[in-house]
């Protein structure tokens, strides 16, 4: 033992065999001088006869009681601050909560505003033998263009996703998988279809669709005129009858339909005796000036869609 | 005995009085975390073996905290902080892992 050279920790080995593991001295010392070498020093002085102070006993429980103030100290920091980023992030979703309320608060306070401005001036046109003519013409235009609310027979186009897909729990950057689910293309084909096959209006979840609105799509979520539509989907439809059903399932729409079945997506083509659907969130022109005879550039202010 | 009730009262003051840790120190504490561990198991395995001794117990767990806050403060200031911060609890995790086996071999022979 005392003929080994190098390492200063030698064990019990014979001294001239050399051990295979050689070349790895330091992973070695690692493991097996795993032991502070400080005790058997210390315990072979003890057997020497050094004598042992008494004062140790407090050494050593001040000792152990920085261990334990070190111990506790991490682990009531790390769950605080644990705790603390839990709290940030209820925090944000109750102030998303709160804002995503406020907003329909005040887009329901727009529609009641908007509708009223119309009652106003449908009855100030009203007044006159020509604003009679325009009254009437303005409640047409506005039935087509969106502005109003209109009724009518129709069908509803309804897709649901594949139940068997990640959910909301997927991550929607990663999520490749997205094999169930209605993207925003599959809606826009849809609704194209539902205006090829003769609709008058459509809307959407709700959301009157436009000339000027949009299908888009954010993360997995299809938005119409910028706001997250949640499936199921339902394409509300206002046509004739007799023919929209027929001619949107007989034609490309139909057999997009049957593609979609094909990713898990349901679906249900009805006919419905009567729809209501409700005006468009915002039909403003900024740029565009209305040439038409009857009235120079509307003064609408709406909010940016 | 009384050493043990100085274990307590460290756990206890941690626990009451919540000391907040500076943020200049708070990289060096899960180290410190660490090299405590270690010094605790390396404790325990003297004592099974008998060899215990306070005073060596004592300046260990001191030195240890020290020298790894000491390597890692040392890296910080040479831009290879984190990777000798992972150095650091490697070399500490071998060490309380051969320590806890060197434990169990004492109380369960096996």
């Amino acid at each position: 033992m005392a003929a080994m050279p190098a390492p200063p920790a030698a064990h019990d080995q014979p001294a001239g065999t050399t051990r295979r593991d050689d070349s790895m001295s330091l992973l070695r010392n690692l493991v097996e001088d795993s032991l502070d070498e400080g005790y058997a020093r210390a315990a072979s002085r003890r057997e020497d006869g050094a004598p042992r102070s008494r004062t140790t006993v407090w050494v050593l429980t001040g000792g152990l009681l920085l261990v334990g103030l070190l111990l506790t100290t991490a682990f009531v920091q790390t769950r605080e601050r644990a705790g603390s980023a839990q709290e940030a992030r209820d925090a944000l979703v109750a102030e998303i909560e709160d804002r995503a309320d406020a907003n329909d608060r005040a887009q329901r306070q727009l529609d009641r505003l908007r509708a009223a401005v119309q009652r106003d001036q449908r009855n100030a046109l009203e007044l006159t033998g020509t604003g009679a003519a325009l009254s009437d013409r303005l409640i047409r235009l506005e039935g087509v263009t969106g502005a109003a609310p209109v009724v009518g027979p129709g069908m509803t186009v309804r897709l649901e996703e594949a139940a068997d897909d990640g959910g909301a729990d997927v991550d929607p950057r990663t999520d490749q998988t997205d094999d169930g689910r209605v993207t925003d293309r599959d809606l826009q084909t849809v609704v194209n279809e539902v205006w090829a096959a003769g609709a008058e209006a459509v809307a959407v979840n709700g959301q009157r669709l436009t000339a000027l609105s949009a299908i888009r799509s954010a993360g997995d979520a299809v938005l119409v005129d910028f706001r997250p539509l949640n499936p199921p989907y339902v394409v509300e439809a206002v046509g004739d009858p007799d023919t929209l059903r027929t001619s949107f399932v007989g034609g490309f729409g139909g057999s997009y339909l049957q593609v979609l079945q094909g990713y898990g997506i349901t679906y249900a083509v009805e006919d419905a005796d009567r729809l209501e659907l409700p005006a468009s969130a915002g039909v403003s022109l900024r740029y565009a000036a209305s040439t038409a005879p009857s009235g120079g550039p509307t003064d609408e202010r709406d909010d940016k869609k | 005995m009384i050493a043990a009730i100085g274990l307590v009262l460290g756990i206890v003051a941690g626990l009451f009085l919540e000391p907040t840790v500076p943020t200049w120190l708070q990289p060096y504490l899960p180290i410190a975390v660490v090299a405590a561990l270690d010094a605790v198991f390396g404790g325990l395995r003297a004592l099974l073996d008998g060899i215990f001794d306070d005073r060596v117990f004592v300046v260990s767990f001191i030195a240890n905290v020290l020298v790894a806050a000491l390597i890692v403060y040392l890296g910080d200031q040479l831009g290879v902080g984190t990777q000798l911060s992972t150095g650091v609890v490697v070399v500490l995790g071998i060490r309380i892992f051969s320590n806890a086996a060197a434990i169990r071999r004492q109380l369960f022979r096996a």
